[in-house]
């Protein structure tokens, strides 16, 4: 058995990284909630890291202004595999009230692809918690090579209008 | 002679030091051996992360250089400095020299 293949056997902790698209602070704001003190979600082991580098899961949060798409597509292309995208809020999922905005070319979904929707504006820290938990499932089924299902998961409630991912 | 030196609380022996030499690079190769290679090459996944911003060829636009940190301790350190300065030229054999006469001073202390 090689090095890696036993330490494949620990459970490794969802390392983070955060890209604001566009966004009004507001999603972010919630982010940050879901790591401070109330909810503390390191004690789960999520971990936000600095550089896409170290990164599984990348937090999009906002509509992907026109100025925002190169800089979103690299920093998705510096993360190593397996990885997992994860959109916060309603204006990432699907554009929200800004969908026709002659600078979005937006949602994340038509710049990258998006694994889970966290719906939402700004979504509770509660349901970015539950969409941390499906992007480990996610992952493990990534990591272990398993046939994953092109469903993508979908959290919380679309807002009137919306179409159900 | 070389092979050991004794001094008031141990000694220093060059074929022990060379043993644990060659037994910390294995385990040193070892750990790196257990890292990630299923990187891909060539791709952004091997550029320097500048916050998604292309890596500029040269960084003085838009970077603000080291020697901006500790302003004032700089400046208030003046005169050591270009008193120090004026021992060198910048030139990387000047230190490498430095290094050889610090080191025979050592030596020197050590032995005799
Ligand atoms: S979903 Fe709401 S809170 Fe989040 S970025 Fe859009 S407007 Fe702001």
């Amino acid at each position: 058995m090689k090095p890696l293949d036993i330490l494949e056997v620990l459970p490794r902790s969802l390392w983070v990284t955060t890209c604001n698209s566009g966004s009004c602070n507001g999603c972010d704001i919630e982010v940050v909630a879901t790591l401070g003190p109330r909810y503390d979600i390191e004690r789960f082991g999520m971990k936000l890291v600095g550089t896409p580098r170290h990164a599984d899961v990348m937090i999009v949060t906002g509509p992907v202004t026109r100025f925002m798409r190169e800089k979103v597509k690299r920093i998705y292309s510096q993360m190593p595999d397996p990885k997992v995208v994860i959109v916060v809020g309603n204006c990432g999922c699907s554009g929200d009230v800004f969908y026709k905005s002659y600078n979005l070319v937006g949602p994340v979904d038509n710049i990258i692809p998006v694994d889970v929707y966290v719906h939402g504006c700004a979504p509770r820290p509660e349901a970015i918690i539950e969409g941390v938990t499906k992007a480990v499932l996610k992952l493990e089924s990534l990591r272990k090579k398993e046939p994953v299902s092109n469903v993508v998961e979908t959290v919380g409630e679309p807002v009137a209008g919306e179409v159900a991912l | 002679m070389w092979g050991q030196i004794n001094s008031g609380w141990g000694y220093w022996n060059v074929f022990i030091w060379l043993f644990f030499f060659v037994l910390i690079s294995f385990f040193v190769l070892w750990v790196r051996s257990m890292g990630r290679m299923d990187y891909k090459r060539n791709t952004d996944q091997d550029e320097i992360y500048w916050s998604g911003n292309d890596v500029p060829e040269d960084g003085a636009d838009i970077s603000v250089p080291a020697s901006s940190s500790y302003w004032g301790f700089r400046v208030a350190m003046e005169p050591l400095y270009r008193f120090l300065n004026s021992f060198h030229s910048g030139n990387a054999s000047d230190y490498a020299g430095y290094f050889v006469v610090t080191t025979a001073l050592v030596g020197i202390l050590i032995l005799f």
